[in-house]
């Protein structure tokens, strides 16, 4: 894979994320409603004190060029300015506060319903028929149809209410010192295990159905037939061949969910009050904060296209035909 | 290649079981030396640890705990020593003297003086001369030093501040302005204050400092050691901010907060046969309303594709007749769950020094209603549809904004009864955002044209009802009506009231206005919402409501209740090294035998995780094993 290759990829990136960014910018202030008349709602307010704060908050010029510019030139300089919402704060702290959270629950979530949504999915394609498939698969379909907040809420309700092993909110337990790092961890640990088990509760149904209709492509194929036809075992068919092969739509696919996932981990996040991106964007959507709203899809967009871009470069190790 | 991903696998096992060894559960030890932290939920997203950015109830709590008052509010709103620790007034009643507490000193060291009293309301007092865009950040604290009408203050020694005021009122005691420290924020004037750009330092006079704030998460208050007043029993206090009513009450459940505002009636209604669960409905200071769209009242002035529907809203004679056809009893039962008071007038009956009932109170009956509307000219059709004086049917849009989950229940109600008069309603649902923008008139801009005919959505007020009835002025039109009400006589008896001479001068012309507005019905006010809370007994004791007959502990309009509370355990000695456990690592109950149910519980989880442990690594085992041993026998 060359590095020609490499620097093609990297620029059209640049250029991917560049647009998304500039076109959001404009779509979130042409909304309607605006983020004074929400934020600023009071018995005393006035027109003339509205007209101030629009000033204040730059939202009184025309939006292209005068805010398209301002915005472009302060965000390439590093400056994401303040939030509307959170007065006081800047745009890095709020968004800050909110990604390692996110990126810990997706990502471990993300691992574990790969490896076990995959596994499961290829099992239950290679056998098809068996009562291995059917248990899978009726598991998988149960789960990938169940909201987060469906498979969180009970979950709250057994584990944490009732029989107590873990907390039933929240990141850390608030207010808390910890003797030292590892009961800090354990403690993280202990929080994290609910959403985990939800949100990877929710993936892997997902997963596993796409997975087994890619293996049962697969397994039609002519050098599985071969593969048969020289005595391999069933076992090391499935393993060398077809689990491989059946793994290049799946890539693939998990890159483009990446976005997906993060989005739709909101309904984790509020039934779990885990402090992520998702919920963030929410509030900052029904606030108008649109400084928010840009760093959050800021973020996003360089997630989402470094993700298909790691996707790309992923599928050229896997499959030699695709390399440069 | 396949060797690659079976070990990249196997990895990827290996640190699933690293992370299954994390969840084993905590096993900390807990000290007698642990701090007492206080938790209490909101629902309500704190916006800005300024005092005068904040709008939230959420963000006056917070700075009611951080900063001082001049003055404060006692237990029944009566006034109490805050900043100032007593006050007299001149014989003329144009200036008060408050003598500022000696020996206050700021949470960083710093004296606290009369100085940073002037200061503070001096900034008021620009603001205020300033006009309406100077004022100061949001814009709501400093109408209160307005409506008290003070023009000066100065501060001759360290200890005095003289006020002075053009209003015979004793208003000056509501004013709600915090003394904040001249040392931090000299630098700023009422202009800069405001700005979204600005960070305060957290520095105050009040019982617990603001040290930390996770937008969206929480917000940490830790004891001011060198406040003036009674040391609160709690080191600390938390405010978690939760996303949703259920959380928040799984965790009130689970021990884990102390406090919840705000749970719904269903939930409160659960609470209630909970153990060491107490559960409050304190009457609301704010209401909910249909606000009737009456532009062009009296002026003629009609909006281009926008505009009421039907010129039938512009007439008082038809939204009395409506107003007849609302059962408001029944909305309070079915909508509130009985948590509520039936709506009258704009004043909320807890300001009971001010709250009128009605003159001319409308009851609920629908064929009085029809009787009423046909009287006043509209007349039913042939299929049975009302019909305006034009001999159009009357179709309502009843708007809504998506911020509480009530509006849709009683949105209901209403379409069904107004529909019995004969009145079609389509009702719609929006984003706050969104509607806010749906209801201004051109007077806010051009590109508005109110374009609606009943909004469903509410206000809240504070301790004077200056801010409720203010929405009824003419100059609210474009910024907070809801109605485009315009009544000059109204807008006269406001300013009236503002320099009324006595208590009982303003509570007379206060009566006037009420029944203007219930009269004329720009506005049906279908019911003052009450404030649900519900707190746990069995770490906390000392709960008292404020005002004490229909208040509630917290989120009232001081904090002083937070300082009121003392330890609910009986003998601190016992229990000291078991109940602290509910703080660093809370578990389903702080009982003084805590000990017990944690080991077993956390007994079960660990054998489950070393299950998973054993599990995750026998797995990662074969695979790896397998990687060996086919490594030699390649497939061709």
């Amino acid at each position: 894979m060359g590095g020609r290759y490499l620097a093609r990829r990297g620029a059209q990136a640049l250029l991917t994320i560049f647009a998304i960014v500039v076109l959001n910018f404009v779509l979130f202030r042409m909304m309607p409603g605006s983020p004074e008349r929400v934020l600023l709602r009071n018995p005393y307010l006035t027109q003339a004190k509205i007209e101030q704060v629009r000033k204040q908050w730059g939202l009184d010029k025309p939006l292209i060029p005068d805010q398209l510019v301002a915005y472009t030139t302060s965000t390439l300089s590093g400056d994401l300015g303040y939030s509307l919402k959170f007065r006081g704060t800047p745009v890095t702290d709020v968004i800050g506060q909110r990604f390692w959270p996110t990126i810990l629950l997706i990502g471990f979530a993300e691992a574990i319903a790969i490896v076990v949504g995959l596994a499961v999915g290829a099992y239950a394609g290679w056998h098809r028929g068996g009562v291995g498939d059917r248990i899978g698969s009726g598991i998988s379909l149960v789960l990938y149809s169940m909201p987060y907040f469906v498979i969180g809420m009970p979950l709250i309700i057994i584990f944490a209410s009732s029989f107590g092993w873990f907390p039933t909110s929240g990141m850390l337990t608030v207010g808390a010192t910890y003797p030292g790092l590892v009961d800090r961890l354990i403690d993280f640990g202990r929080h994290l295990a609910l959403p985990l088990a939800t949100v990877s509760l929710g993936l892997i149904g997902g997963y596993s159905i796409l997975m087994r209709s890619s293996i049962i492509e697969t397994r039609s194929e002519d050098y599985v037939t071969t593969a048969r036809a020289k005595g391999l075992t069933d076992r090391r068919i499935l393993r060398s061949h077809a689990f491989p092969n059946a793994l290049l739509p799946m890539v693939t696919i998990i890159a483009i969910n990446l976005g997906y996932v993060v989005a739709g981990a909101i309904t984790a996040e509020v039934v779990f009050n885990w402090p992520g991106l998702g919920t963030l964007t929410v509030d900052a959507l029904s606030a108008r904060d649109y400084p928010i709203l840009e760093g959050v899809f800021l973020l996003l967009s360089i997630t989402v296209v470094l993700a298909n871009l790691a996707a790309d470069l992923v599928y050229g190790l896997l499959d030699p035909r695709v390399r440069a | 290649m396949r060797s690659t991903l079976r070990v990249r696998v196997a990895r990827v096992l290996g640190g699933g079981a690293l992370i299954a060894a994390l969840l084993l559960p905590a096993a900390t030890p807990t000290t007698a030396a642990d701090p007492v932290i206080l938790r209490v939920g909101t629902t309500q997203d704190l916006d800005s640890l300024n005092p005068y950015a904040t709008l939230l109830v959420v963000g006056y709590e917070a700075f009611q705990l951080s900063y001082n008052l001049l003055v404060d509010f006692g237990p029944d709103r009566w006034s109490l020593p805050g900043f100032a620790d007593r006050w007299e007034r001149a014989a003329d009643g144009h200036s008060w003297t408050f003598h500022i507490r000696e020996g206050m000193t700021w949470s960083d060291g710093e004296p606290a003086t009369a100085e940073d009293a002037c200061f503070s309301w001096q900034l008021a007092i620009d603001a205020i001369a300033d006009g309406g865009a100077g004022s100061l950040g949001a814009g709501y604290l400093d109408p209160t030093l307005d409506d008290a009408a003070v023009t000066k203050v100065e501060c001759p020694d360290a200890t005095t501040m003289i006020a002075t005021t053009d209003d015979a009122s004793d208003r000056i005691l509501q004013t709600y302005l915090p003394i904040i420290p001249k040392h931090i924020w000299g630098e700023e004037d009422h202009t800069s204050i405001g700005e979204a750009t600005f960070e305060p330092t957290l520095v105050g006079s009040g019982p617990y400092q603001a040290v930390e704030w996770q937008t969206g998460q929480f917000v940490r208050f830790q004891r001011n050691p060198s406040y003036w007043g009674t040391q609160g029993y709690a080191d600390e206090i938390d405010i978690i901010i939760y996303k949703t009513e259920d959380t928040m009450v799984q965790a009130l459940k689970a021990g884990e907060l102390d406090y919840a505002h705000g749970p719904n009636a269903e939930q409160l209604n659960a609470l209630q046969s909970e153990p060491n669960i107490a559960t409050v409905a304190g009457s609301a200071n704010g209401w909910t309303q249909l606000a009737f769209n009456t532009y062009g009242t009296g002026t003629d002035k009609t909006i281009a594709d926008g505009g009421p529907s039907t010129p039938a809203l512009l007439d008082p004679a038809f939204r009395d007749a409506l107003g007849y056809a609302v059962d408001h009893a029944t909305l309070v039962e079915r909508v509130l769950g009985g948590y509520g008071d039936v709506g009258t007038t704009m004043v909320p009956p807890v300001l009971t020094q001010w709250h009128v009932e009605p003159t001319n109170q409308r009851t609920f009956d629908i064929e009085l209603a029809k009787q009423k509307l046909d009287a006043a000219g509209y007349a039913l059709n042939g299929s049975g549809e009302r019909l305006d004086k034009a001999g159009n049917p009357i179709k309502l849009r009843l708007l809504m904004p998506d911020s509480d989950s009530n509006y849709p229940n009683a949105a209901q109600f209403v379409a069904d009864w107004y529909g019995q008069l004969g009145i079609g309603v389509t009702t719609q649902v929006l984003d706050s955002a969104t509607l806010g923008e749906i209801v201004l008139p051109p007077e806010a801009g051009d590109t508005y044209k109110a374009d609606y005919d009943i909004e469903l959505w509410g206000w809240s007020g504070n301790v004077d009802p200056n801010g409720l009835m203010a929405i009824f002025k003419c100059d609210a039109i474009g910024s907070s009506s809801d109605s485009q009400y315009c009544n000059q006589t109204f807008d006269d008896l406001y300013d009236q009231q503002l320099v009324a001479a006595s208590n009982e001068d303003r509570k007379a012309i206060l009566t006037q206005m009420q029944n203007i507005i219930y009269d004329d019905a720009p506005y049906d006010i279908l019911y003052y919402d009450a404030n649900l809370e519900a707190y746990r007994t069995d770490r906390f004791a000392g709960w008292q409501n404020q005002p004490t007959a229909n208040g509630t502990p917290f989120f009232t309009y001081s904090t002083l209740n937070y300082t009121r509370l003392t330890n609910a355990v009986a003998a601190p000695s016992a229990e000291a090294t078991a109940a602290p456990s509910g703080e660093a690592a809370p578990t389903a109950a702080a009982t003084p035998d805590a000990g017990e149910p944690a080991a077993s519980s956390s007994n079960t989880t660990l054998i489950i995780a070393i299950v998973v442990i054993v599990a995750v690594l026998a797995v990662g085992l074969v695979l790896y094993s397998r990687r060996r041993r086919t490594a030699g026998a390649d497939e061709e």
